[in-house]
């Protein structure tokens, strides 16, 4: 696994050098609160309702089992006993003190953690698919070449006061696990006609209040020039970003306003100055490095003749939660954090121990974290599938909750954080308890929710199957509904389907919009396929009469 | 000097006092101006394109960082700096000690600090880094690891 050198470590403890005497000014009055606002922010701190929110990255949501027990240990230390797994798979402490987030960071620089720029902005931590590196038919990698790029903004001179956040993924499987498209930069590794390596580059998605699918800039930079290219892209951003405006900072209003041919233009026009620069050209010695720090560290095994054991409840949750390796004897086995009551994402300090535990004993002591706020073991030998089951039943870590749902999305909503509109919580276990029946569950099959307690979108519900957007309405709490949102084939943003509902009736609602699906369903249609085939009329009948 | 209407001054590097003109009363009269051995204030929303091709006629640009969240000096300095290879001073006016070290390696080759800076320990700001992961304007005596 890709471990930090020791000068990579040293470098995080300046940083937070560098940080503490900046929180020491401001704690005597020094540093003023604006100021001190967009230096907390670029190290991942936040004010919240009732105390401070530090979020931690967890770089292409890739975790060692030490770096889990760090966390875990920081959560008892530090916070009152849990953690919160994003879903920018980074991982959020929700009552920190002041005083102590110098500490807090000095101990995770230990496992080679850091807050940087996981907020601000600036660009922050760089989004790769969580099965990177697992499944076949990919076209590579993407975690090297996130890494790289991820280095070099570190502390970019030039990019680091931009108008607004700048949040990069890359995608390099067939499938987009990423939603590159819904983020300021998104690349995909592609492979042109010759075969040679690249990047197709898209500019300007983004969710929010206004939710935009990000056109293509460039649709082949070859992946040495791929620095050079970024920096062209902020610095355009970076002189003609909205910064009048508060609601219009990121670059996708600026995309829109210019137009994305002119866009790239610009881009382009900048690009040729520099892309035959050698000072800016990918490191390729590196880079070749960094792919044998993520090498996989597991060879094929021949498990002939081996027999799984038959077990009902087993078999349930491995239908969800056990998908195929590439590497033939292995599986990748998914565990949804999921329960009634408890935030979508959140996991105790004792929960992350026995995943740390777990990880060491069948996964190679690597565990992964995922958009859906679910962990991943990315490699479990299939003949210790069940071994690991009943642990993690042992564990009350069972949930077969994965891959229906059940397992659903949710931003903090009104109970931690100061922004939002709504309680998004306590919905989805409201919606968690009218669909409580497993058997109902596995025939609806996989379905995404996603609640978001605001506009700011932290839940992604636009590119749900059902999204639900929490508002005020007269001083009540009422719901917007998206469907068929989507990212994995194609882009799609969600439809509105009509004026948004009650808090008490939300729930009729969702479930509403879920009989419709079964009702019309042909065989193994999901449900963004059958919303294009009977279009939003169904749905819309059935919720409002 | 009759010339300039509402003149300021800067002391440079070498400790000359040297007159300062806007960006507008640049663009209208920098034929009248370039003898004069003026300086230049760039504000943030100045486009800097526009003098790219009067880089020699300017004896000092002085880049205004007094917004703290505005970035865009940072890319102004690199565009004189590097891409364009201007070999006067750049300055970096109404400057932040906690952006130093952003401003210098964009390209700024002096600075002077807001008032509100004065007294300050500077050792309580940042010590540097023992490496940076990128190449910038000004990569000087910097351990680069990218
Ligand atoms: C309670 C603390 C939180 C606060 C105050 C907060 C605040 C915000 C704000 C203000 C934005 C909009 C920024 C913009 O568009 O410029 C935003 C976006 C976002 N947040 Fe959060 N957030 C919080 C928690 C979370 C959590 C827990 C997650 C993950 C589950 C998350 C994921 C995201 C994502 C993915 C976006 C980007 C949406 C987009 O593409 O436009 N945030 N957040
Ligand atoms: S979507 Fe709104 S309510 Fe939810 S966490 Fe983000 S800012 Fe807060």
């Amino acid at each position: 696994m890709y471990k930090y050198s020791e000068k990579d470590t040293q470098f995080l403890v300046e940083r937070v050098d560098q940080f503490e005497k900046q929180l020491n000014r401001y704690l005597s009055g020094e540093l003023d609160e604006d100021k001190f606002r967009s230096l907390r922010l670029r190290n991942g701190l936040y004010m919240e309702l009732h105390a401070h929110m530090l979020r931690v990255a967890i770089p292409y949501g890739i975790l060692s089992s030490n770096q889990l027990r760090a966390l875990a240990d920081v959560a008892d230390k530090y916070d009152r006993g849990f953690g919160h797994f994003t879903t920018r798979q980074n991982i959020q402490f929700n009552w920190i003190q002041l005083p102590e987030i110098a500490n807090l960071l000095r101990d995770l620089t230990d496992v080679g953690l850091h807050a940087i720029q996981t907020s601000g902005k600036a660009t922050r931590n760089i989004t790769a698919d969580p099965l990177s590196g697992l499944t076949e038919g990919e076209i590579e990698d993407a975690r090297p070449y996130c890494e790289l790029i991820r280095r070099w903004f570190n502390l970019h001179p030039e990019f680091s006061w931009l108008p607004g956040k700048f949040k990069i993924a890359i995608n390099g499987a067939k499938l987009d696990e990423t939603a590159l498209r819904i983020h300021d930069l998104g690349l995909r590794l592609v492979k042109n006609k010759k075969g040679e390596l690249g990047f197709s580059v898209y500019v300007g998605g983004g969710l929010g209040a206004a939710a935009m699918i990000g056109p293509e800039t460039a649709s082949f930079v070859p992946i040495e020039d791929i620095l050079s290219y970024l920096e062209s892209a902020m610095r355009i951003y970076n002189l003609k970003g909205r910064r009048d405006h508060q609601k219009k900072l990121r670059i996708k209003f600026l995309v829109r306003e210019l137009g994305a041919a002119e866009f790239s233009r610009l881009v382009d026009e900048d690009w040729q100055q520099t892309k035959n620069d050698p000072e800016l050209k990918l490191n390729l010695k590196e880079l070749q490095s960094l792919k044998e720090d993520f090498e996989l560290p597991i060879d094929p095994i021949n498990l002939k003749g081996f027999r799984d054991e038959v077990d009902f409840n087993y078999s349930i949750w491995k239908k969800n939660n056990v998908r195929s390796h590439k590497v033939s004897g292995y599986s990748i086995v998914t565990i949804s954090l999921t329960k009634l009551g408890s935030a979508p994402g959140d996991a105790t300090s004792e929960q992350m121990r026995i995943l740390a535990k777990l990880g060491d004993q069948y996964s190679s002591s690597e565990i992964r974290t995922t958009k859906r706020q679910t962990i991943v073991f990315p490699f479990v030998r299939k003949d210790e599938v069940f071994d690991l089951w009943k642990s993690l039943e042992e564990n009350d870590l069972d949930s077969p909750h994965q891959g229906t749902l059940a397992q659903i999305v949710a931003c903090p909503g009104r109970d931690y954080c100061d922004l939002a509109k709504a309680v998004s919580i306590p919905i989805a276990t409201r919606v968690q308890e009218r669909f409580n029946e497993m058997n109902k569950l596995l025939d609806i099959g996989d379905l995404n929710i996603n609640i978001s307690g605001c506009e700011n979108s932290c839940a992604h519900h636009h590119i749900a199957d059902i999204g639900l957007l929490g508002m005020q309405k007269n001083g009540e709490e009422y719901y917007q509904i998206t469907l068929a949102g989507e990212t994995l084939h194609e882009t799609n943003i969600g439809k509105k389907l009509g004026p948004s509902v009650s808090s008490e009736t939300v729930v009729d609602a969702v479930e509403n919009i879920v009989n419709v699906f079964i009702d019309n369903r042909k065989s193994e249609e999901k449900f963004t396929d059958v919303f294009k085939r009977i279009g939003i009329e169904p749905f819309k009948e059935k919720v409002y009469g | 000097m009759v010339e300039i209407e509402n003149p300021t001054t800067l002391i440079n590097k070498d400790y000359e006092s040297i007159e300062l003109v806007t960006f507008a009363e640049w663009i209208e009269g920098f034929e009248r101006l370039a003898n004069l051995g003026v300086g230049l204030i760039l504000e943030p929303g100045d486009d800097v394109y526009l003098i790219q091709n009067q880089l020699d006629l300017i004896d000092l640009i002085a880049l205004d960082f007094s917004n703290f969240d505005d970035g865009r000096g940072y890319t102004q300095a690199y565009l004189l700096s590097k891409r364009w290879k201007y070999v006067g001073e750049i300055i970096g006016i109404n400057a932040h000690l906690d952006q130093l070290q952003f401003m210098i390696r964009s390209g700024v080759t002096s600075y002077q600090l807001l008032e509100s800076y004065k007294g300050s320990n500077e050792e309580d700001y940042s010590n540097g880094f023992s490496l940076c992961y990128q190449a910038a304007a000004n990569n000087n005596g910097l351990n680069l690891q990218y």
